[in-house]
């Protein structure tokens, strides 16, 4: 069976097809709808405020300016999924960050801050820089001892040398008690 | 003439002078490590100088912010990294010229254009603070309200990749400013039940998760990026003859500079890329540009340091931030408890002119630095970013957790920086953001103040010419994005129908 030269109607319909895929940057599009929704969230909470006393009634109420400015963004929002076209032809593009995907390193760090300042409302504020100057440069590859060991117990003296002893800074010392004084 | 006797007396004090010559060192260092800018060392230097008198604190601030908009420019000259986002321009000519074997002229260029842009820029600061803070004293809320609207919609034209979503960066600030007792009713709004929301989100920890660690995030992906270096030899300092033929150059981009720093928003990057932009255009040698042209790294080298100034007069005189370094050094004068507009210059102008003699110190110490050790300073390239950014991480947990004391802002801090990193990455810049959250409180009070004077009829605050004044800048602002991009469609189209006859 021989396939048949697309119509006039299919090649117009194929176009079409294309131009709105290029109408509507598909990334963008998501922001978009995440944004929207968001905003949605945040004005149904600003619908839960407390109501305002009989006194301020003639008063701008707490919950009209968040919403001018949700409002605002929503708006803003509307355009960004078409944005990328106009962004184009000024010569910028604007999925030259976004192109590659974000490298496993950059979740692993995010992942290990998380947990470190989780760990931090227990371990105190000192233990968890020890933490940091360790575990940041060996996550990153850094393995000569030499570096590593000097740095990760140096720097965290020299921060809560100035912070704790010359600006009097409060340090919490967490379940173990441990402080620099 | 009494003011600035005094504020400069209160220079004079031996501990105050070194912070400032401390504050040019780390300005220096910062800028000259790509990655790490003048708004991040600010960021950080907030909760180190909060125990500090108001004087020694904000002026260390200051002197950071020139010299670290200096300091870009060593590593764009000799590795073709500028530390900075302003010195970007400077490296279209600076790195060419050092690489064809004359780094040491290309970083007394630089030097030059920066100390005569800075300095341009100051004596413009000592005339014109006080003038538009005489004018300003005559705004009420209304014209503050419309005045803080068009400095939120200059967001549009600062620089990043886009207009709309720096827009929409600003009013996501905006919002966050919102956060905690609403002040005339004392209605909680958006705190969840968290207590430590109720006094709102504060500006530091933001500040410091969103420029620290949303860049180091960002860093931790180019771990192994390594630079050619060109090996510094000593800085030589220009001829007579060539700063002759420069003077035009240097002057203009002075002046250039200084305009775009004094509108609100605008900053010391937009400056550089004018700068260049107009050396180029008025050279006789428009085809050296790109291949080392003195033109090319004086023009925006004068324009970057030029903004730094002009920046700090909105700031001091109105209340509004000139750019993303000096809406930082805002939050710190709120901190110290100074409301900074009209009333800080009328009341206090001794605090004002020792902020502008810390800047001309800056100015003068960043040319020895420049002139005897700019060779050093490029070697801070050296650190490995494995140990560096984990120190930043380190001063960004303590610098958050300082201020109150509080694990939740160190919380605060991380939030802000994962959220920062990932608005990076889209296009959402973190400057406008900044600017929305310092500004926020001021809309939102002035709104509520205007809508009182005017029984909740917004358009009874059209009434004042100057409100009028400022809403149509506010178009012409939002509108100019979509202007530039017409104008340039059609000079394209012009083009290509002249290369088709």
């Amino acid at each position: 069976m021989s396939e048949s030269p697309p119509s006039a109607n299919q090649s117009e319909g194929a176009r079409s097809e294309d131009e709105g895929a290029r109408l509507f940057h598909p990334i963008d599009t998501l922001i978009a709808v995440g944004i929207f929704i968001f905003v949605g969230w945040l004005w149904y909470v600003s619908s839960q405020f407390d109501a305002v006393s009989s006194l301020f009634q003639d008063n701008i109420t707490p919950d009209k300016f968040p919403r001018v400015l949700l409002t605002t963004i929503v708006i803003f929002a509307l355009f960004l999924p078409f944005e990328h076209i106009l962004l184009k032809r000024d010569g910028r593009d604007i999925d030259k960050n976004r192109s590659r995907p974000v490298k496993g390193i950059a979740w692993v760090t995010m992942a290990a801050l998380i947990a470190i300042v989780g760990a931090g409302f227990y371990i105190g504020t000192l233990l968890m820089m020890f933490a940091i100057c360790l575990v940041l440069p060996i996550l990153w590859g850094e393995r000569r001892l030499k570096y590593i060991v000097p740095f990760a117990i140096g720097f965290p003296l020299f921060v809560a040398f100035i912070f704790q002893i010359l600006l009097g800074v409060h340090f919490d010392p967490g379940v173990f008690n441990v402080s620099f004084n | 003439m009494e003011a600035i006797t005094q504020g400069l007396y209160l220079l004079v004090d031996p501990l105050n002078l070194a912070l400032i010559l401390g504050g040019v060192f780390i300005g220096v260092l910062v800028g000259a490590l790509p990655g790490l800018s003048s708004p991040v060392a600010i960021a950080l230097l907030i909760p180190f100088t909060i125990t500090l008198d108001p004087v020694p604190a904000i002026s260390m601030m200051a002197a950071l912010y020139c010299a670290g908009t200096f300091g870009g420019s060593i590593t764009a000259i000799l590795i073709n990294a500028p530390g900075a986002p302003p010195a970007a321009a400077t490296a279209l000519d600076g790195y060419p010229m050092a690489k064809r074997g004359e780094p040491g002229r290309a970083l007394g260029l630089a030097t030059v254009a920066s100390v005569t842009g800075g300095v341009f820029s100051l004596i413009i600061f000592i005339f014109a603070a006080p003038l538009l803070a005489q004018v300003a004293l005559e705004f009420r809320p209304q014209e503050y309200f419309a005045l803080a609207v068009f400095a939120l919609s200059m967001l549009a034209s600062i620089s990043g990749l886009s207009s709309l979503r720096n827009l929409i960066s600003g009013a996501v600030g905006v919002l966050l400013g919102t956060i905690g007792v609403h002040l005339t009713t004392g209605v909680e709004r958006f705190t969840f039940g968290i207590p430590e929301l109720s006094e709102g989100i504060s500006f530091v920890p933001v500040l410091i998760g969103l420029f620290a660690l949303g860049e180091m995030l960002a860093q931790s992906q180019t771990l192994d990026k390594t630079f050619e270096r060109i090996k510094a030899t000593a800085t030589k300092l220009p001829s007579l003859k060539e700063l002759n033929e420069l003077k035009y150059t240097i002057l203009r981009s002075s002046g250039l500079g200084t305009f775009i720093g004094i509108l609100p928003a605008e900053g010391s990057t937009v400056a550089a890329i004018m700068g260049y932009n107009e050396a180029k255009r008025w050279s006789k040698k428009k085809d050296e540009f790109g291949k080392g042209s003195p033109e090319g790294i004086v023009g925006p080298e004068a324009a970057n340091n030029a903004a730094a100034g002009g920046a700090m007069v909105p700031t001091l005189a109105l209340g509004i931030p000139g750019s993303g370094s000096t809406a930082l050094i805002l939050a710190a004068l709120i901190m110290h408890g100074f409301r900074p507009g009209p009333y800080l210059i009328n009341e206090t102008p001794e605090f004002v002119y020792a902020i502008f003699g810390a800047m001309l110190i800056a100015n003068i110490a960043f040319l020895l630095i420049g002139l005897v050790g700019a060779r050093f300073f490029s070697l801070v390239t050296f650190v490995p970013n494995r140990l560096l950014w984990p120190a930043v991480f380190t001063f960004s947990m303590i610098g958050s957790y300082s201020i109150a004391g509080s694990l939740f802002d160190v919380s605060v801090m991380l939030i802000a920086g994962i959220v920062g990193f990932f608005m990076n990455r889209h296009g959402f810049a973190a400057a406008p953001l900044v600017m929305g959250l310092i500004l926020g409180k001021l809309v939102e009070e002035t709104f509520s103040q205007s809508m009182i004077i005017y029984d909740n009829n917004f358009f009874g605050i059209m009434e004042s010419p100057v409100v009028l004044v400022f809403f149509a800048l506010t178009i012409i602002s939002l509108s100019s994005p979509l202007w530039g991009l017409l104008r340039k469609r059609r000079a394209t189209k012009k083009e290509k129908e002249e290369k088709q006859a």
